[in-house]
């Protein structure tokens, strides 16, 4: 493709003489026009000697003329039609509105490409003119695309995109000649922090001019959060810091407050007076999470009327809460074997980081002594450093034998914050004995609603009895102490006879893991074991005191057996919510996704014995947090692994939960939960800047020119020429073979010699 | 605490599981334990048991004295007795004390034999019973020597701080109540 032909010309030689011959002979013509000049020096009048010296001159070229052969060589030219690119920026920074509430970025690209039209057209004939967009890879657009399908490229990368369309200069009807580019100049990649000098010189290298044209406007109104900086995980029970910035702009006096929320729960809230039009303030928070797993915690800061987005006024994020250590608070209300063997095994597991405190003597006892400050090795028990202040720092809180009167040792005033702690996701085990469970010297009615049983306002049973696992603790993981459930029960039932259980009643909800089928309480085994949830927190209780057996007396025939260690680690890992004891999970795959990206979740479901449960039928729902309804339902089936991964359509901005179950045939194999963020805004809406500098220093870095929207048409654009390429054959025309220029040559000669002569020279 | 008041002569056979403290004490030699006695000690031992050996005749390189350590060695060769420094948490777990006398005060330490950290066999050559005996009358059974009435009652608190050991291990360890004790035994 051409500009279109033209026919150019140009003096050419068409002599056969080389072109060192050919100067020869223009130096000897010098010569002799040099030596006339020599020989008429002493010529004394001037009109003689310079007419002499012209018929010379005039001679000599004349015959340089005839000796060089000049002709006229016409050949038919074109011009290469080069490439002009319109650069449209469509990253999803377009989609903001120019003006609040008015059209977007995109829409008034393309409303000024109308506008252009004509002046794009007229480039036409000189460029082939091409519209396409970047998001940040290059790819053909329209008005009409750019009017109708919204910006949605994640990063706006204006070199890249540069350098891309330079990689398409191939040469020749590829090259370009310059670039308009249309965009906001909210480079969020190797520009964000403005040209460096690396970057400048690969924009002088590109090799063509960029003009620019600023869409949208620089002084706007806006509240954003940006620069989140919080870690991917916590341990619970310890502070977590999360930071953010605060940008307002064109809010200037105003009271800007921003909320820390997890999951609907607003855990803390920051207020900013921003007296600038433009300022940013740091914001952070600490807080400490109570629960293990994943969850999605969303900062939000106000919308103001007319602000320019609204999508960055929150951010949200995933943080996935483990533990450490699981830290066991034990409370023991008087020295036993009992609390002698769960001591033991909890000191030696390197899982539990146990603090305990016992009580060692009561206000009544005699320890004979004149000086008990400095015989007795006791200290005060610290009710209120432990039950108050350092509660929330504990994950299980064990009461052994503990139901003290004496108002020393009483916890009545603490009780509240006891059954708060459970309910809020603490875990509380109350073991039982001639202090505990109905046979306490006091009792705790608060408290007592987070136990699963009620006792039933009798002494304890001293009869003995064998304890027996009941269906429902063939099920549980706190008691499948074997991989079967075969086992586990045969091992419960080897165990050594029991001395006595306190009395109680198991509540409705609460789950019967062990009983003593010898003693019925209203037509039913007394409960043994009981377990159940309160609130968000887990507590259970154990009516007897000598569960030491099942780690001591078991072991007098020989046989070894691990059933008390796997009983108590089981009920710890159970009691915090271990997620490894779950027969089913759920993990959010990845676990926060862009808006309108697809929710990918992988479920892993195991058989009771903990195998790989193949062909489980797995239904996963997802639930919008705010909503508090499911919004979308995925059924799969579970590989050779016990796997299967599903994928949900993308969602709204927000937090939502993942709540899996799965089926073996008829059997459940349990449920699983965990936490996805739909990212509220992501890293492009974040800025809802303009620029203009940016752009501006773009255009000048390149050759190019730096506009801003409206524009009447197209402005004058610094293009390179397309250059010039000889097309067709050339045809010569000899200027020199005519008579005139002998006649010339003979005359002057001929005058010289005549004039010569009468001078007296020859 | 609530103990039962009688004393329960066993054999070392599986009954043993039903008591996880023992009280291994007597006078002058004895025979060789059985083998399967032995090892019915060690298992009772290594899951958890407590035993407190006394050496009622206060020997030391004969008469019982040999005879436990004898059969020590075979129980438990890879925890042979050793003393037990006065910075152990049994001179602190209940009472602060220094020493452990008994009705004799030959030997100021107690002699230990230790499984993972635990004191698993406390033995005392003072013959800490002896001390604490008491006829059917309620009077002491024997007179304490050199120290009197007062080493009685420094008997008697050993015996609470070694029932106290057996019991709780080393509660009296936990960080929490270090700085007290250490304050009080300034």
């Amino acid at each position: 493709m051409t500009a279109g032909d033209s026919t150019a010309w140009k003096l050419v030689s068409l002599s056969p003489l080389p072109g060192w011959a050919l100067g020869l002979l223009v130096g000897a013509v010098v010569l002799g026009v040099f030596l006339a000049a020599v020989g008429l020096r002493r010529e004394p009048s001037v009109g003689r000697r310079l007419l002499l010296l012209a018929l010379r001159t005039v001679a000599g070229a004349a015959a340089l003329f005839l000796l060089i052969e000049p002709g006229v060589r016409t050949l038919q030219v074109a011009r290469v039609k080069n490439r002009m690119a319109v650069l449209v920026d469509r990253s999803a920074s377009m989609g903001l509105p120019v003006t609040p509430g008015g059209g977007t970025r995109s829409a008034a690209v393309a409303e000024s490409l109308l506008r252009m039209a004509p002046g794009l057209k007229a480039l036409e004939e000189r460029f082939n003119v091409e519209l396409l967009g970047f998001d940040p890879a290059l790819l053909p657009v329209s008005e009409t695309v750019l009017r109708t399908v919204p910006a949605q490229g994640v990063r706006t990368d204006l070199l890249g995109a540069l350098r891309a369309l330079r990689a398409t200069d191939t040469g020749g009807s590829k090259k370009l000649s310059g670039v308009l580019l249309f965009s906001d100049g909210a480079d969020n990649a190797e520009l964000q922090g403005g040209v460096s000098a690396r970057a400048r010189a690969e924009l002088l290298a590109l090799g063509f001019p960029v003009s620019t044209v600023q869409v949208g406007d620089p002084t706007l109104l806006d509240v954003a959060l940006e620069n989140l900086k919080v870690d991917d995980f916590a341990f619970v029970r310890n502070a977590v810091g999360v930071e953010v910035e605060l940008r307002v702009r064109g809010l200037p006096g105003k009271d800007v407050p921003v909320v820390l929320e997890r999951e609907g729960q607003v855990l803390g809230t920051k207020t900013v007076h921003v007296t600038g039009a433009d300022e940013t303030t740091p914001v952070s928070f600490t807080f400490t999470p109570d629960q293990t797993g994943r969850f999605v915690y969303t900062l939000s800061a106000p919308v103001f009327p007319g602000e320019a987005v609204t999508e960055n006024n929150t951010r949200s994020f995933v943080l996935k809460v483990i533990r450490d250590r699981v830290r066991v608070l034990l409370v023991v209300g008087r020295p036993s074997w009992d609390e002698r063997f769960l001591r033991g095994l909890l000191r030696q597991d390197a899982n539990v980081d146990l603090v305990s405190f016992y009580i060692l003597r009561t206000s009544s006892d005699d320890t004979q002594t004149r000086n008990p400050e400095r015989e007795l090795s006791l200290i005060p028990f610290p009710m209120e450093e432990i039950f108050d202040a350092k509660l929330s720092t504990f994950d299980v809180v064990v009461f052994q034998n503990f139901g003290h009167a004496d108002q020393q040792l009483s916890i009545a005033q603490y009780e509240r914050k006891l059954e708060q702690y459970v309910a809020n996701g603490g875990a509380l085990v109350a073991i039982g004995g001639d202090r505990a469970l109905g046979d306490a010297r006091t009792s705790y009615p608060i408290l007592d609603r987070a136990l699963p049983v009620d006792p039933v306002g009798q002494t304890a049973s001293v009869a003995p009895y064998r304890v027996h696992l009941t269906a429902e603790g063939q099920r549980h993981p706190v008691t499948s102490v074997l991989p079967t459930a075969a086992a586990s029960l045969a091992a419960w039932d080897e165990l050594p006879a029991g001395s006595g259980v306190n009395l109680v009643r198991a509540k409705p909800g609460a789950t019967v893991l062990l009983d003593n089928p010898s003693l019925l309480l209203d037509g039913k085994p007394a409960p043994v074991l009981a377990l159940w949830e309160h609130g968000r927190g887990r507590a259970m209780a154990l009516m007897t005191d000598d569960s030491w057996t099942w780690a001591f007396t078991v072991h007098r025939t020989g046989d070894p057996t691990r059933l008390y260690d796997r009983f108590w680690g089981n009920a710890l890992r159970w009691l915090v919510r271990d997620p490894d004891l779950t027969t089913l999970q759920v993990s959010a795959d990845p676990p926060s996704v862009e808006p309108g990206t697809p929710v990918g979740a992988v479920v892993t479901a195991r058989e009771v014995d903990y195998q790989p449960a193949v062909g489980a039928e797995v239904t996963v729902e997802l639930s919008s947090v705010r909503q508090h309804r499911v919004v979308a339902t995925v059924r799969a089936t579970t590989g050779p692994d016990g796997m299967v991964r599903v994928s949900f359509p993308g969602q709204p901005a927000g937090a939502y939960r993942l709540h899996a179950t799965a089926k073996s045939g008829e059997r459940v194999l349990g449920e699983g939960e965990d936490a996805v963020a739909v990212r509220t805004v992501g890293p492009e809406l974040t800025d809802a800047t303009v620029r203009a500098d940016l752009l501006a220093e773009l255009a000048r870095d390149t050759g190019g020119k730096a506009y801003h929207l409206p524009l009447q048409g197209l402005p004058e654009l610094p293009l390179l020429d397309p250059p010039v390429v000889e097309v067709g054959r050339s045809k010569d025309r000899p200027l020199w073979d005519r008579w005139e220029w002998l006649l010339l040559l003979a005359t002057a000669l001929g005058l010289e010699w005549v004039l010569r002569r009468r001078y007296g020279y020859i | 605490m609530e103990v039962v008041a009688e004393a329960r002569p066993l054999s070392l056979n599986a009954r043993l599981f039903d008591y996880p403290f023992l009280y291994f004490g007597g006078e002058g030699d004895f025979p060789p334990l059985a083998q399967s006695e032995v090892d019915t000690l060690r298992r009772y031992l290594g899951y958890g048991g407590f035993v407190l050996a006394d050496a009622n005749d206060g020997s030391s390189g004969t008469g019982f004295d040999a005879a436990f350590r004898r059969e020590m060695a075979r129980v438990l060769p890879a925890s042979p007795l050793q003393p037990l420094p006065s910075t152990h948490v049994v001179f602190k777990s209940f009472y602060l004390l220094d020493s452990a006398p008994g009705r004799l005060f030959t030997h100021p330490q107690l002699q230990a034999a230790l499984i993972g950290g635990r004191a698993a066999v406390l033995y005392s050559q003072n013959d800490l019973a002896g001390a604490w005996a008491r006829d059917e009358g309620g009077d002491y059974s024997f007179e304490v020597v050199p120290g009197g009435e007062a080493q009685r009652e420094l008997a008697v608190r050993t015996g609470i701080n070694i029932c106290m050991y057996a019991l709780c291990l080393d509660y009296k360890d936990d960080a929490v109540h270090l700085p007290l004790i250490l304050k009080k035994r300034r």
